[in-house]
């Protein structure tokens, strides 16, 4: 594969939730952002008509509604989903507040009063066995009804992610079950695998180890040209990109978190072999407009420039 | 924590992991059943650790149990060789014995305050070392987050955790110590605790033996602080440093210009990073003082001065 293959275009939702990796600081002040969900869910819709392709979101309260929103303008089913699980800072939030098993009553809980028999049946189970692949299993048919509940049947959840804590943790301590468990289940479903990672390199080294498919998951990790967030090295994660045999690579971070303007980050990124895509978050309709005509441009229409 | 230690920890070709212990039943029902592909042994009592032949042991149980776990460990001859989360112990007497303990066994020691390996600290540090700012004239330190903004009730987990000073102040006051040498509390400016007794917020001033004046602020209930931030800002007699966990930014009086260093900016690639890329740098470094059989610059000694600088500042509200 080639840097003239079409690519999936994204937007991303950290500005919805305040994140910037460049500097909380920067976060707090933002001012003229999307505040309301009717605004979010705005910007990401600006983002579609511009040429973006879908969403990428942690599933939380603030990203739900948005999905709800643009579902009762009847604009949902136009947006590709990729949903990252589980929305990792609310879990260590409660569990800085209320403890490790304060966060598992509360997770069960809400399990529980999803109404989703099928969940709460085989979570049951699950934890009467304890058995860790069930436990995955409910939680991923929980998380799967939130999004549908939301989104509605119709929506296309066209990949879950799983959050790069979870990601890395798995790899690090080498639970290759965990990984098989979740593509198994997502395949079934028709929902592609996706991996949210900071130590791409790594994973593709294991996921060989462990004869597991790379070609059938997404891969969400940081690409941007300070090499921030990039592990090992910014080299090495190149190396790696050019040495897969489709793309499976969404890259994230682009800006490197408001370091690079988006002219910088799409220069970059179109000199990349093998990726599958972008993510990129912007906090306003303007932003949405500007950025994604931008990357549209330099990246989606590639393939005709250089033929 | 003492997952995300034990994941750095397995990446490392020099380790090997070899036992858990969590005394909580179904967690450690669960741990045995998500563990059973690997070789990594489970247990629910420390004493299953002896006979082992543990090289170390790393503790990351609520502050409140440290002093007794590191003492059994080094009693029952379980490890010579211990990383503590931090802080070291719930008050300095429990540190000071822990210090002696460890002496007498003779092993590497390490406490968890890994803010010192973030690479925009160690910037700054480094600039203070090299002298073009002069020297120091007073300095502000801050430590806030918003984890109990909001929180009406009493919550046994911030308790557990040793309250605003010991589970967030703690950073601060370390990489205090670590640019500007031991300090002596003067006054305590404001102080909020909760029903549980311990600290929500907390705002001191501190000495260094040369008389340089700092101010701490540290809070747990500061609005807007979706993540933990930390920072200082130093006056020195030719110029200013404010650095926090983001960037560095310099401002010399012979020079308007302000200079800005982000992570981006200083290589803070590590060769697995989890959270952030501190830790791995914290367990390399202990990793590496125990191939090298060498101390830690945080070792027990060092790290227990954050439990005397806390104590002076319980001491004054009327809680030690």
């Amino acid at each position: 594969m080639n840097s003239a293959s079409r690519k999936t275009l994204l937007v991303g939702d950290n500005p919805f939730h305040g994140i910037s990796h460049l500097s909380q600081e920067r976060a707090r002040n933002r001012t003229g952002n999307a505040d309301s969900v009717t605004e979010k869910a705005d910007v990401v819709l600006t983002a579609i008509k511009n040429g973006a392709d879908g969403f990428m979101f942690s599933v939380s309260d603030v990203t739900l509604p948005i999905l709800k929103n643009m579902r009762e303008r009847n604009e949902v089913e136009q947006v590709e989903l990729y949903a990252i699980v589980p929305y990792a800072y609310e879990y260590v939030r409660i569990a800085t507040q209320k403890g490790t098993p304060g966060l598992a009553k509360r997770v069960a809980k809400q399990i529980a009063m999803s109404g989703n028999v099928g969940a709460v049946l085989s979570g049951l189970s699950a934890v009467v066995q304890m058995n860790p692949r069930s436990l995955l299993k409910t939680y991923l048919t929980y998380e799967v009804s939130r999004i549908k509940s939301s989104a509605g049947r119709k929506a296309k959840l066209t990949s879950l992610l799983l959050h790069e804590v979870i990601t890395d943790m798995g790899l690090a301590l080498n639970f290759d079950w965990l990984f098989k468990s979740y593509i198994s289940y997502l395949s079934e479903r028709d929902i592609v695998p996706g991996f949210n990672t900071r130590n791409f390199p790594y994973l593709v080294r294991k996921f060989k180890e462990w004869n597991l498919d790379l070609e059938e998951t997404v891969i969400a990790t940081q690409f941007n040209k300070a090499g921030f967030q990039m592990n090992p090295s910014r080299e090495e994660c190149e190396k790696t990109l050019s040495s897969l045999s489709s793309p499976i690579v969404v890259a994230i971070s682009v800006l490197a978190a408001g370091y690079f303007k988006p002219p910088q980050a799409a220069d970059y990124l179109a000199g990349l072999e093998n990726l599958k895509g972008v993510a990129v978050g912007v906090s306003t309709t303007k932003q949405a407009h500007d950025t994604f005509a931008l990357f549209q441009e330099r990246l989606k229409n590639n393939h005709a420039r250089q033929r | 924590m003492g997952l995300l230690h034990a994941s750095l920890l397995n990446v490392f070709s020099e380790v090997k992991l070899v036992a858990l212990c969590e005394k909580s039943a179904l967690m450690n029902r669960l741990f045995k059943r998500v563990f059973s592909t690997t070789d990594i042994r489970i247990v629910d009592d420390l004493e299953k650790l002896r006979g082992l032949g543990l090289d170390a042991v790393y503790v990351t149980t609520p502050i409140s149990s440290h002093s007794q776990i590191v003492k059994d460990l080094y009693a029952e001859e379980i490890t010579r060789n211990v990383f503590v989360e931090k802080t070291l112990a719930l008050n300095y007497n429990q540190s000071k014995e822990l210090c002696e303990i460890a002496k007498n066994v003779g092993g590497v020691t390490m406490v968890g305050y890994m803010k010192r390996f973030s690479v925009v600290f160690k910037k700054a540090k480094e600039m203070l070392r090299q002298g073009d700012l002069g020297e120091p004239r007073r300095f502000k330190a801050y430590a806030y987050s918003s984890d109990f903004l909001g929180l009406t009730e009493e919550s046994k987990s911030s308790a557990s955790r040793g309250g605003a000073l010991s589970d967030l102040g703690c950073h601060v006051i370390d990489l205090a110590l670590w640019m500007f040498g031991r300090l002596e509390v003067r006054d305590v400016l404001s102080f909020a605790r909760n029903e549980a007794g311990s600290e929500t917020s907390v705002s001191f001033m501190a000495l260094n033996s040369s008389g340089l004046s700092g101010q701490f602020d540290i809070s747990q209930s500061m609005p807007g602080y979706r993540m933990p931030e930390f920072g200082l800002s130093i006056e020195c007699s030719k110029g200013k440093i404010e650095v926090n966990d983001d960037r560095l930014c310099l401002t010399l009086d012979n020079d308007s210009a302000q200079r800005k260093l982000y992570r981006h900016d200083l290589n803070d690639g590590v060769y697995f990073s989890i959270g952030d890329p501190e830790y791995f740098r914290e367990n390399r470094e202990f990793v590496d003082s125990l191939l090298g059989n060498r101390q830690c610059e945080l070792n027990f000694d060092n790290a227990s001065i954050v439990d005397y600088v806390i104590d002076q500042v319980r001491g004054r509200t009327g809680r030690q």
